[in-house]
């Protein structure tokens, strides 16, 4: 089990430095840093001499080496727009994009798993068709779209809710959290909502599909034979097996819910990291694109491994096989 | 039992009032789209940086409410006699925020500081020769030749506390890492920095021992940068904040519908303009011209004047905001050419008549390019502008691109024909004149946005006369002919001023300064 683990640990790295790579390549069609570092009237010979100064003329392998070195060695370098270190502003920024997506994936598990079950045990009620249609329009929708509305609805027209930022945090060691304060609820609900919509939708259409599926199996209907209790059969048995692609994909999602934060971020001002990300684009701020890029690839590898694990915490079939 | 009740409910609402009351005349919310970068005042020569800074720090000169030039640091100033430069006799009993005392040791060390390589503001200091301490409170900068203009030059050029900056490691502007002005600040002016969180929050406090008047009621203002236009709006809506800048043309009628919001309006002094290749020997972007350039021929590009048609733009993009520009920049700018304040008439059938004159009856075709995130409405106006000149046959391969990847396409001269937007930073007109009109010299430092390469040799020649000329009459006449010679050649097609569009809650009063720079010292909350 360990080796699985550090196995796995080592081949991040490998995807990390792809990415890099391939990050790299892109950046020089981003655009000219030198320009957006500058005031109007600074003198080419100036900008010239920056440029020099910031190794933007070396050949590309050059700057990649410089970039993967430094890295290697625990300097994630400083950002050109604000001279402040990458590292130190990109983890500052971790705590709100991982509590968003953590609250947004379990907005989307209380809702999607029981609202699955229910419509697969009433396929042809008018409820089910109602919620079904809903979520088909609430999944159609651009994120950002659902963003604004919530806006409009929540925080214009009712003022129930904030529009942008965090609200009150609370910091906890090196972590600055919002989920301790009423205040930090409340800002967080609508992004969190904006951002679940989709995996909503998501997982209540998986668990729907395969619970029919499994309610249509031959040992459900022995069951039902046997005079075992329908709530015992549908939510310890049917349920069970249900969830072990539905744990799959909800999984391997969520590294895609952490990358795309960016557009519920940025409607919602809210100071994660995808909204640095946005920022750094702006201003071309290569090494802050670099390493953010790099850390979402490394979120990616740790995603898929939490979820190799948890697959076999739920299969007990996988854990036979381990031991063997 | 029922009176009781009635009282309590009384009591409540009275401190709800009051509550809301004193709420809203301690702190005051503000959004931008853009954070600044950082709190050094001479690393980075950018209008949200310096508007910023401008609250925190002060320059030996300031811009009033109109823009023109008063007192700060400096309570006076005048010319040199027998040398060139000019003396500024300093404010005596001014005092940084941390306690230590202002004086012209503090502008010396500031103008080192800003005038180093690592400074991005150094340009400033291009005419200066050298910076002599007199006394305490009294200075002279020495400039290379007589320089009218240099006060009004250094409007921005914020001073330091030379023990401060040499204790903390500061003595320099960051350039790779970061260092402690980067983050802290240490100035004379109205506000000091309460704490900064860097693209989320920072929050600026009074400085109590100020030496001027206050004419604010501000207790504490909080600003937030919100890069989403729609998201800034709805905070301003639901009154989480009190003022933001700017708002988007498309949103002002939502904020006049609305009660209790209101809409500042005004003129920035940015004039939008279209150039041309001068210099370019044969078009690049052309499906039927090949070895020639057009635009080379005047009368091609007058057509291009006269196929514009403002009225229209005006009325359909910008909901009647704009105003037509004849020059580079707007009237009431100093140097303004009122000579020339004619901008070419809207003629498309003049415009074909050129054309057929010039060799081409039937028209060419040519590349435009546009960024389309600099300025207002800027790639739908020139959409506009391509069908506009598609009317007269000139038809344009409109391409547009965010303004990070626009700045490098025009240095490498890859257009036909582009849009440029100016701001002359020295508000006169010899800004522009120097930056876009003089034939590009690195060695001399002109020119250098001057991307199609227009040049005039009477132009260039009239260029050191505008700047050293101390008679006012003497000097327009100078200007212009600048003016007179460029609307002949049509070096540049000067479209518009750009509107300046700002919203704010009803209850606060504030000046909305043609620069676009936001200043809180006068800012009432009632």
């Amino acid at each position: 089990m360990t080796y699985f683990i550090l196995k796995r640990l080592i081949q991040s790295v490998f995807v990390m430095i792809a990415v890099a790579f391939l990050a790299f390549s892109l950046f020089r069609f981003v655009g000219d840093p030198i320009t957006q570092m500058t005031g109007v009237e600074t003198s080419i010979e100036d900008q010239e001499r920056l440029r020099e100064e910031l190794g933007l003329n070396d050949p590309f392998v050059v700057q990649f080496a410089r970039f993967i070195g430094d890295m290697l060695q625990g300097d994630f370098g400083y950002s050109y727009r604000t001279r402040q270190p990458v590292g130190e502003m990109i983890s500052s920024r971790i705590p709100a994009t991982l509590e968003l997506g953590i609250v947004a994936l379990f907005i989307s598990l209380l809702v999607g798993i029981p609202t699955g079950v229910f419509t697969a045990l009433r396929p042809r009620g008018f409820a089910t068709q109602t919620i079904l249609m809903t979520t088909l329009v609430g999944v159609s929708i651009p994120t950002f779209v659902i963003g604004i509305i919530l806006i409009f609805l929540f925080g214009v027209q009712l003022g129930w809710l904030p529009t942008f930022g965090r609200g009150g945090t609370v910091q906890i060691g090196g972590w600055e959290s919002s989920l301790f304060t009423i205040d930090g609820w409340r800002a967080l609900l609508l992004p969190a909502i904006t951002l679940g919509v989709y995996q909503l939708t998501l997982t209540m259409r998986l668990v729907r599909a395969e619970m029919m599926e499994v309610l249509r199996s031959d040992y459900i209907r022995f069951g039902m034979a046997r005079g075992v209790p329908m709530r015992s059969l549908y939510f310890k048995h049917a349920l069970a097996n249900t969830l072990v692609p539905v744990i799959t994909i909800i999984g391997l999602q969520f590294g895609g819910v952490i990358a795309f934060s960016i557009v519920t971020e940025s409607v919602f001002q809210w100071p994660g990291m995808g909204l640095l990300f946005l920022e750094s684009i702006r201003f071309v701020d290569i090494p802050v694109m670099g390493v953010y890029l790099v850390v979402i690839a490394f979120f990616f590898v740790l995603v898929n491994l939490i979820v190799d694990l948890l697959y076999v915490a739920i299969d007990p079939r996988l854990r036979v096989k381990d031991t063997s | 039992m029922k009176m009781r009740i009635l009282s309590n409910s009384a009591l409540v609402s009275g401190a709800i009032l009051l509550g809301v009351a004193s709420a809203s005349a301690e702190s005051f919310k503000w959004a931008s789209n853009t954070d600044p970068q950082t709190m050094d005042p001479h690393a980075v020569n950018s209008a949200p940086v310096l508007s910023f800074l401008n609250n925190i720090y002060e320059g030996l000169v300031r811009r009033n409410q109109g823009m023109s030039i008063e007192g700060s640091l400096a309570e006076s100033w005048e010319p040199l006699t027998g040398e060139d430069g000019w003396r500024f006799n300093l404010r005596p009993g001014v005092t940084f925020q941390n306690g230590a005392a202002f004086t012209a040791e503090d502008v010396m060390f500031s103008y080192e500081r800003a005038s180093n390589e690592a400074a991005d503001v150094r340009s400033w200091f291009a005419p200066v020769s050298e910076v002599r301490v007199v006394d305490d409170y009294t200075i002279d900068f020495l400039t290379k030749a007589p320089n009218p203009l240099f006060p009004d030059s250094i409007a921005n050029f914020m001073i330091l506390d030379k023990g401060w900056a040499e204790a903390n490691g500061a003595e320099l502007p960051a350039r790779d890492a970061e260092n402690f002005a980067t983050m802290n600040v240490n100035g004379t002016g109205a506000f000091t920095l309460a704490s900064r969180d860097p693209g989320v929050k920072t929050v600026l406090i009074p400085n109590a021992g100020w030496w001027g008047e206050v004419e604010h009621n501000i207790t504490e203002a909080t600003f937030t940068p919100i890069g989403n236009a729609a998201t800034g709006l709805a905070a301003l809506l639901s009154g989480e904040i009190d003022f933001i800048q700017p708002i988007p043309l498309q949103d002002v009628a939502q904020v006049e519908s609305r009660d209790g919001f209101k809409v500042l309006e005004g003129e920035e002094t940015r004039v939008i303009m279209f150039g041309f290749g001068h210099e370019h020997d044969e078009l690049l972007y052309s499906s039927d011209v090949s070895g020639s350039n057009p635009f080379q021929d005047v009368r091609v590009r007058q057509a291009a004047g006269h196929a514009i048609d403002i009225a229209s733009i005006d009325r359909v993009l910008f909901r009647g905001k704009i105003e037509g520009a004849s020059q580079l920049v707007p009237a009431g700018i100093s140097g303004y050419s009122e000579a020339n304040s004619d901008r070419p008439a809207y003629d498309p059938e003049k415009a074909k008549s050129l054309l057929a004159e010039a060799g081409y009856p039937d028209g060419f075709s040519f590349g435009l390019k546009c960024p389309n995130d600099r300025y207002i409405n800027d790639e739908a106006l020139c959409r506009a502008a391509a069908s506009m000149f598609a009317a007269v046959g000139m038809n344009a391969e409109l391409s547009t691109g965010p303004v990070r990847d626009y700045w490098p396409q025009l240095r490498e001269d890859s257009f036909d024909m582009y849009l440029l937007g100016w701001s002359p930073g020295t508000f006169d007109m010899e800004h522009p004149i120097r930056f876009l009109m003089s034939t590009p010299n690195s060695e001399k430092k002109l020119g250098s946005w001057n991307f199609g390469g227009y040049s005039n040799a009477r132009v260039d020649e009239l260029l050191p006369g505008i700047q050293r000329e101390v008679d006012p009459a003497a000097r327009q006449a100078m200007v212009d002919e600048v003016v007179a010679i460029t609307q002949a050649e049509v070096a540049y097609i000067p479209l518009y001023t750009q509107p300046l569009i700002w919203a704010a809650k009803d209850n606060v009063a504030m000046t909305q300064r043609a620069d676009n720079f936001f200043m809180l010292r006068w800012v009432t909350v009632n």
